[in-house]
């Protein structure tokens, strides 16, 4: 089985939420209670246990290269968030229950029949996405529509986008067509493009991963993710230095010296 | 609007809208247990410290948090402390039952107590936290040494047989049974005194911008802390001279270690101020500060042989610094900046693998005048 992936180009999100509400249909999510937030025409803030595809949408006072939208002094930079499917993923490394596998598409999936809910996951990932539900007690996101692969579709959210900002694909097919994209716009004059993920070093790059034409930061990314469990060998090593530090603690007290 | 008749599940409308007569319930987000509709099931954004009415800025999405706020509720923090005291009591039972004498037997009874009491309690505490408390078995189908929850579950369950059977067999001095009780308070005390550290490298193993800056130095403070819990507990207890004199050496050094620690950690975790922000102001300051002080004030009441005093003021601090330390990584969770500023400070992924070429070159960070073309330029 190849590994597939989503490359999400947000030079071409018209910022329709086909996405999400395809991903809600499919997958049959609750509802996130309709609220309205009044950050331009984002009203689901976040992703979470029950919304695994979010737009962002990031509005600036100015015309920027192809995102110029109505009157012209103002842009739009929309990007529709997902799970990253991380190729070393902090939430897959920290989860103690093994429900959190990799499977033969080289993504991450959460067995719900698994997990216990014990939200080690929710801190582990680096991006922010993976949740638990309260109600129903265990940790939720997106399966890269496992069901579907099986059934050799493609997965909700890119089937539904209308501007193909969202695709799918093998990843090494999927890799090489961004890179050709990020070429054509540079050569259109839009020079800050750049691909968010494709290689990224502190996950070993990134199944889902994205064209932005703003810091991360931005849209909500972090600019240089890790994933935790690279960095925590400091912590084992400075654990096994002061256990020897606390046995000999002890045998110092009991014996006086 | 044939659906809001339906029967079966949805009656009532769990947010779904299918007509069940008419579809299946088989998506993958189908098994969703809906007991809160109206979205409240699912957790919301917190209130950003610093919410921004535009993106204008372009250093964060409105100052909505990035990382989502961890979901552990107060047994966690208290587990944090039980399970250290445990560890650390049976640590000292170890060395007492080894290396000391005859007259140190009331201790290592004492602290075969304590541990087996602090075992079965901080079972509790974790389970009572879970998401779905019923499937608390599930942390021991897989061994996976990446995850520090997984290594600790496996650690406290060893802790509880052994200090279990350690504290039954308390009294037994003689026959089979003796040293049975004896081997069994040896092993709990080698299995509990990485039980006192192990949960420093837990939170360390997280994307907490808190945490994880604060990842070398947390394992031993929460260690530290843990002898200091477990000497104050002791120093609670009606002990013999000579116990009370091995209390009081282990609770001074623990206390010693413990102040130095957490000055390292502010040191450590200090690089980038908006990370260690929240040791210093708000709710979480205030812990930090008072568990500080309950520490020292312990320490000076244990050098003036005050020990109800220096055992009461030594169990308040170790709860307040646990309780200090997870509310303040959550702070520093919802602070998005926190993560920013620390990654762009060299502190992310670049620690380990060595700068970025965007961070370097800055093609990932666009600077401001090749994005932001004014209309009309
Ligand atoms: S983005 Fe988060 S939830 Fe998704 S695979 Fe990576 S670590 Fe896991």
């Amino acid at each position: 089985m190849s590994k597939k992936g989503f490359f999400t180009d947000t030079t071409l999100c018209i910022g329709c939420k086909a996405c999400e509400v395809a991903c809600k249909q499919w997958n049959q999510l609750p509802d996130d209670g309709f609220k309205f937030t009044g950050l331009s025409y984002d009203n689901s803030e976040h992703l979470g246990s029950s919304t695994w595809r979010h737009v962002a949408f990031v509005e600036r006072p100015m015309a920027l290269g192809m995102q110029v939208s109505g009157a012209g002094n103002f842009s739009w930079l929309m990007m529709s968030d997902v799970c990253k499917h991380c190729a070393r993923a902090g939430c897959l490394e920290s989860c103690p229950t093994g429900a959190l596998v990799r499977t033969e598409y080289d993504s991450v999936y959460v067995q719900p029949d698994v997990c216990n809910g014990c939200g080690y996951c929710v801190s582990a990932c680096p991006f922010g996405v993976i949740d638990r539900r309260e109600d129903d007690g265990r940790a939720w996101k997106c399966t890269l529509c496992y069901d579907r692969l099986k059934a050799d579709m493609t997965p909700a959210c890119a089937k539904h986008c209308p501007t193909a900002s969202i695709q799918f694909g093998d990843l090494v097919e999927l890799r090489v067509r961004a890179q050709q994209r990020v070429e054509e716009l540079h050569r259109r004059g839009t020079t800050e493009a750049y691909l968010y993920g494709a290689d990224q070093p502190g996950t070993e790059g990134l199944n889902a991963f994205f064209l932005l034409v703003d810091k991360p930061e931005a849209y909500n990314l972090p600019p240089d993710p890790v994933v935790p469990t690279r960095k925590v060998r400091r912590s084992w090593v400075s654990l096994a230095g002061a256990a020897v530090a606390m046995a000999a603690l002890a045998v110092a007290a009991v014996t006086g010296v | 609007m044939k659906w809001h008749l339906s029967p079966g599940r949805n009656r009532d409308g769990d947010g779904r809208n299918i007509d069940e007569s008419l579809g299946v319930l088989a998506g993958e987000g189908a098994h969703q247990d809906v007991r809160e509709t109206a979205g409240k099931g699912a957790r919301p954004v917190p209130e950003p410290k610093e919410r921004a009415e535009s993106t204008a800025d372009r250093d964060s999405y409105y100052g909505l948090p990035m990382l989502k706020e961890p979901v552990w509720k107060w047994p966690i923090p208290t587990y944090f402390y039980v399970g250290g005291l445990a560890g650390a009591s049976a640590a000292l039972g170890m060395a007492a039952g080894r290396f000391g004498g005859p007259e140190l037997r009331p201790l290592c009874e004492r602290t075969r107590i304590i541990a087996a009491g602090g075992a079965v309690a901080s079972s509790a505490l974790l389970i009572w936290d879970l998401g779905r408390p019923s499937r608390f078995l599930n942390m021991m189908r897989v061994f996976r040494p990446t995850s520090p929850m997984n290594v600790g579950t496996w650690l406290l369950g060893a802790f509880g047989g052994f200090s279990t059977i350690a504290a039954l067999l308390r009294q037994k001095r003689t026959g089979l049974l003796g040293p049975i009780g004896d081997a069994a308070a040896f092993a709990a005390g080698v299995a509990g005194i990485p039980l006192a550290g192990y949960t420093g490298v837990l939170l360390s193993n997280t994307s907490v911008p808190l945490w994880q800056g604060a990842r070398t130095t947390l394992p031993p403070l929460f260690m530290a802390s843990a002898v200091t819990s477990a000497a104050s507990a002791l120093d609670l207890c009606t002990l013999p001279p000579a116990a009370q004199r091995a209390v009081r050496r282990y609770g001074i050094a623990g206390k010693i270690a413990e102040i130095a620690i957490a000055r390292m950690l502010e040191r450590e975790a200090g690089v980038v101020p908006r990370v260690i922000a929240p040791l210093h102001e708000g709710v979480s300051g205030s812990l930090w500060k008072a568990a500080k002080i309950c520490v020292v004030a312990s320490l000076a009441a244990g050098v003036l042989r005050q020990r109800r005093l220096a055992g009461w003021l030594g169990t308040v601090g170790s709860l307040a610094l646990r309780f200090a330390m997870v509310k303040a990584g959550t702070a520093s969770t919802l602070d998005p900046r926190a993560s920013f500023e620390q990654q762009r400070a060299r502190l992310g992924a670049a620690e380990v693998t060595g700068p970025a070429p965007e961070l370097e070159q800055g093609t990932a960070v666009p600077a401001p005048e090749r994005v932001l073309v004014p209309a009309g330029a």
